[in-house]
């Protein structure tokens, strides 16, 4: 890989190699590739019988069946297609908290370009969509080393800033990716979970697989600071006075209220949802991430 | 509230010093760049109302906590319920009443009422208004406005020492208004010192009214009366109603008539021991004292057959009020009751004469001379106790006019009868108007007197006067300033029947508003009534005659030159200032005006109405000083506390408990505490 996409670890993908990235459910993809499709193909595995109609092609005639039945009937097989893997980005101005280095983008980066790696690597088409005010990256999935090269550079140049658009950016990605696909997202998702929701069932009206990265650091939960201070909205700029030692408990009541209600969001409209901690190691999440999936392999 | 520090009020913008601080704070925050916004707005909105409520809060206790330590260093002083807000005043009156009953005191401490107070207020001016206060000083004994130049010296000035006079509250307050009014005393204060004796207030008179519309109208007068109400029930009071000498064949003797009394009966009779002093010879006999009065008449002090006259004085023992535990009296051969009738008509003259000229004391001799109007200069003024003036009133320029009021201002008696034909003339105010008439054979009966004072008093075994029997033919109108003692029925319109002028100082006359004669009244055909009448105006006005004057303390009881009067009661006569001499009880004597005649004594009593326990309550007072700003100050003798005292301590507790409450405030919140208490355990642990 070029030196700019550092957020890729060759020790770390070599690692995640042995592990496939499956879809949970049946995709269509161009080319024949190892995941189910909902279409019926020529692979070697049957799928099912079902009576001729004119049209059919005879070569796929069963003659044993005829010869014991009399009747013709189509041997059917499954088909096995590619993945269409989109990678959505929050790039919004709160994604640059954390440390200069270990930014909530950073992690982002890292998970989002390692699994545009794996992907491209078992032959997948893998896009790309920024999120944020200023960001118009739209790269719609595609297979090949220099896709996924032009991927990975435009992945390297997210510049977290403006205020966010995640709403409108899921909205749009299930208005614009017209196939099913695997829709990752990779956001703090810092809005209201009932907007959120109408998001993510717009994506799956269009069937898409739905994972969400949801990152967050442990200070935003935990709220442990010891004197008042002036805080700044990292997307608005807007600046709020608050004591810690007044507000603190009310604080975590709001957390804690916000993740009940993700969580019913995620109920309802069964999206694939990990919670990560920045301080988490990425390589376990993303481990646990394809291990989980490789359980539950895509139906048809 | 005053301070004894008051410049360093200055420093009171300093209590902002938190805010500052607070705001620089605001400004100097360490700033955080924060992602959950969404979290936290939510969490400060669903916080915004107790958050800024404790932390305005805890401003607010940071503030007191260090105003209260200004506060401290300011030496604040409280004037408990005085009212000593409002800085010092442009003139502060101090109105004292230097009555004998305000002599009463503590006998642990021998301190009185007056210089208790006058030493609280003294201080307590001095505390409160500093010298930024113009102070002056009117007593009750001389009226006198006196300027003052520090608060210090009130206990110790002559026109602030005890007296035995009575007070006339209304004439203080009088005082009082006229200083303000002439001078334009600006903001003022009006302290009145007093034990709220009913005798002294006069709360009945009708001088108040006039006094509190006239207060109303000046701005920024304010009244604080200093009170001393309580009495004591069980102190003993004398008084010598009557001493004369009696002189038989064998021995000659004193016969004094005394009466005792104490504020509370007793429940078994009580023996009370009575020091009797005739001319420096003193001696003692006892007494038993019954209920709450007793009277002993003709008490017998044998005496030299050869002293004619002298003086002498009762005491009882010791108790907490010095000034009626003693009586004084003066004794000589009794002069002849005189009293002339002035009166043109034979039927009215008639029945006076024979009234007047009755012995009611055999001991006495009565004389009575009846003269026209045209021979006026045959009076011997010096020599009469009584006139009776059945003529028009002189004029009020006219020198019989002069003379008559210098009769009455002398203590004499004086009874103005309607004239024929009554005219524009007055006497001390008073006027006749018109003869009205009762219906042919239904005369008016009287129906309202006075029997508690006055010429138509109960008798002193307690019957009262047959008054309601008189009836009245007629009767003549009268106008003008007076006080009623008889009042006629409703069909003569509850006209007066007998009256009394203003008292203005000392003195007064009287006015009998029919005639004794068939024809207009029945008193020369009863004659109880009228006999009694005119034998007390009698037996008053002659108590000013003679050479041995039973008289009362007052500015004017030794007339105009009271250094002419020497005390012969005292081993230094010259100890008592002249200033003094007319308002303390003792004997006196004045060298006579002629030669070879005896010198004049005087006994000064106090005033009967210093004898009187009763005083008023705040709800006479509110209605006394009703529309007026004006607080009431009860203190008592065993009360040293001082009228202003110092309250730093309590802005102390006050810093105290402001910093309490702000660090509780401060605190953190016990999960917040709990939280932190787990987080250290996990780093030990660690």
């Amino acid at each position: 890989m070029k030196s700019s996409h550092t957020f890729l670890d060759s020790k770390v993908l070599s690692r995640l190699l042995a592990l496939p990235l499956n879809a949970r459910q049946a995709m269509t993809g161009n080319v024949s590739g190892r995941h189910r499709s909902p279409i019926r193909g020529s692979s070697i595995e049957f799928s099912q019988y079902r009576k001729y109609v004119p049209g059919d092609d005879t070569r796929r005639l069963d003659w044993r069946t005829w010869g014991r039945t009399d009747r013709f009937y189509i041997k059917e097989f499954e088909a096995d297609t590619n993945l269409r893997l989109a990678l959505i980005v929050d790039a919004s101005g709160s994604m640059a908290f954390g440390p200069a280095g270990a930014t909530r983008l950073d992690y982002c980066r890292k998970l989002a370009g390692t699994l545009g790696y794996l992907a491209a690597q078992q032959g997948d088409a893998v896009g790309l969509w920024g999120v944020g005010k200023d960001h118009r990256q739209k790269l719609p999935a595609k297979r090949g080393a220099a896709h996924l090269k032009l991927m990975l550079d435009q992945l390297a140049e997210l510049k977290a800033k403006g205020e966010t658009t995640i709403l409108e950016s899921l909205h749009d990605a299930a208005d614009r990716i017209s196939q099913r696909a695997l829709v990752v997202v990779a956001s703090d998702f810092f809005t209201e979970p009932a907007k959120l929701k109408h998001a993510l069932q717009h994506l799956r009206f269009r069937r898409h697989d739905i994972a969400l990265f949801h990152v967050l650091d442990s200070v935003e939960l935990e709220f442990n600071f010891d004197r008042p201070a002036r805080f700044v909205d990292m997307e608005g700029g807007e600046t709020l006075l608050a004591d810690p030692s007044l507000i603190a408990r009310r604080y975590r009541e709001v957390v804690k209220k916000y993740m009940a209600e993700f969580d019913e969001v995620i109920r309802t409209t069964g999206a694939d949802y990990h919670r990560v901690l920045l301080k988490d190691p990425y390589e376990d999440v993303l481990a646990k991430f394809l291990l989980a999936r490789l359980q539950s392999k895509g139906r048809r | 509230m005053s301070f004894l520090q008051p410049l360093l009020l200055f420093g009171l913008p300093l209590a902002l010093l938190p805010v500052i601080i607070h705001l620089i704070h605001l400004l100097r925050r360490r700033q955080v760049k924060w992602a959950a916004m969404m979290w936290l707005m939510a969490a400060q909105r669903m916080n915004k109302g107790l958050s800024r409520l404790r932390q305005y809060l805890i401003l607010t206790f940071r503030v007191l906590a260090i105003a209260a330590i200004i506060f401290v260093i300011c030496r604040p002083l409280a004037g408990g319920l005085l009212g000593l807000t409002g800085g010092a005043p442009d003139s502060v009156i101090i109105l004292l009443d230097r009555s004998a009953s305000m002599e009463q005191r503590l006998v642990t401490t021998g301190v009185s009422k007056r210089s208790a107070g006058l030493q609280n207020l003294a201080a307590a001016i001095k505390d409160a208004y500093g010298t930024r206060s113009k102070l002056v000083l009117i007593d009750s004994a001389t009226l006198q406005p006196v300027p003052l130049e520090k608060a210090d010296s009130l206990p110790d000035l002559p026109q602030a020492g005890p007296t035995d006079t009575s007070t006339d509250v209304p004439a203080l307050l009088q005082g009082a208004l006229d200083y303000i009014t002439a001078n334009q005393t600006g903001r003022t204060d009006v302290w009145l010192l007093s034990d709220l004796r009913q005798s002294d207030w006069n709360a009945a008179g009708g001088r108040w009214q006039a006094l509190r519309g006239a207060f109303t109208t000046l701005p920024g007068v304010r009244f604080q009366v200093l009170a001393y109400p309580e009495t004591q029930s069980t102190d003993m009071g004398i008084v010598v109603e009557k001493a004369v000498r009696r002189e038989t064949a064998d021995k000659a003797e004193l016969l004094l008539d005394i009466r005792l009394q104490r504020g509370e009966p007793v429940a078994e009779p009580l023996a009370v021991p009575i020091r009797v002093v005739v001319n420096g010879a003193s001696s003692t006999f006892s007494s038993e004292l019954k209920g709450s009065q007793a009277l002993l008449q003709a008490q017998s002090i044998p005496i030299d057959k050869t002293t004619k006259r002298g003086w002498g004085r009762v005491e009882l023992p010791a108790d907490s009020s010095p000034g009626d535990n003693v009586f004084h009296f003066v004794f000589d051969e009794l002069p002849p009751l005189k009293s002339a009738i002035v009166s043109d008509r034979g039927e009215v003259s008639g029945p006076l004469l024979a009234a007047l000229t009755a012995q009611a004391d055999l001991s006495r001799k009565y004389e009575a001379a009846v003269l026209p109007a045209a021979r006026l200069a045959e009076i011997a003024w010096d020599e009469t106790g009584l006139i009776v003036w059945q003529a028009p009133l002189p004029d009020k320029e006219s020198a019989v006019a002069k003379q008559l009021d210098a009769h009455v201002r002398a203590g004499r008696s004086l009874i103005f009868l309607p004239p024929d034909t009554p005219d524009a003339s007055a006497f001390a105010g008073v006027r006749w108007t018109t003869w009205q008439n009762a219906p042919p054979d239904k005369p008016v009966l009287a129906e309202w007197w006075r029997s508690d004072a006055g010429l138509l008093a109960a008798t002193r075994a307690g019957p009262a006067l047959p008054v309601g029997e008189v009836e009245a033919q007629r009767w003549c109108g009268v106008e003008g300033e007076f006080v009623p003692l008889a009042r006629l029925g409703d069909s003569a319109g509850k006209a007066p029947l007998l009256l009394q002028t203003a008292r203005d100082g000392s003195g007064s006359a009287h006015f009998l508003t029919t005639l004794p004669g068939p024809g207009s009244s029945s008193l020369a055909r009863d004659g109880v009534v009228l006999f009694a009448l005119l034998h007390r105006a009698l037996t008053d006005g002659a108590s000013a005659l003679g050479n041995a004057q039973q008289r009362v303390t007052g500015a004017k009881s030794l007339g105009e030159d009271a250094a002419a009067w020497t005390r012969l009661d005292v081993e230094d006569p010259a100890s008592v200032l002249p200033i003094d001499r007319p308002l303390r009880a003792g004997v006196l004597k004045k060298a006579a005006a002629a030669p070879g005649k005896p010198d004049i004594l005087a006994a000064l009593n106090r005033p009967p109405g210093e004898d009187a326990p009763p005083v008023l309550g705040k709800p006479s007072l509110d209605e006394l000083f009703a529309g007026l700003d004006w607080r009431l100050l009860e203190r008592t003798l065993e009360n040293e506390k001082s009228l202003t005292s110092e309250v730093w301590r309590t802005f102390l507790w006050c810093m105290a408990v402001a910093l309490i409450l702000e660090a509780l405030l401060c605190m953190p919140g016990r999960r917040q505490a709990e939280a932190k208490k787990a987080e250290a355990m996990k780093e030990v642990a660690a």
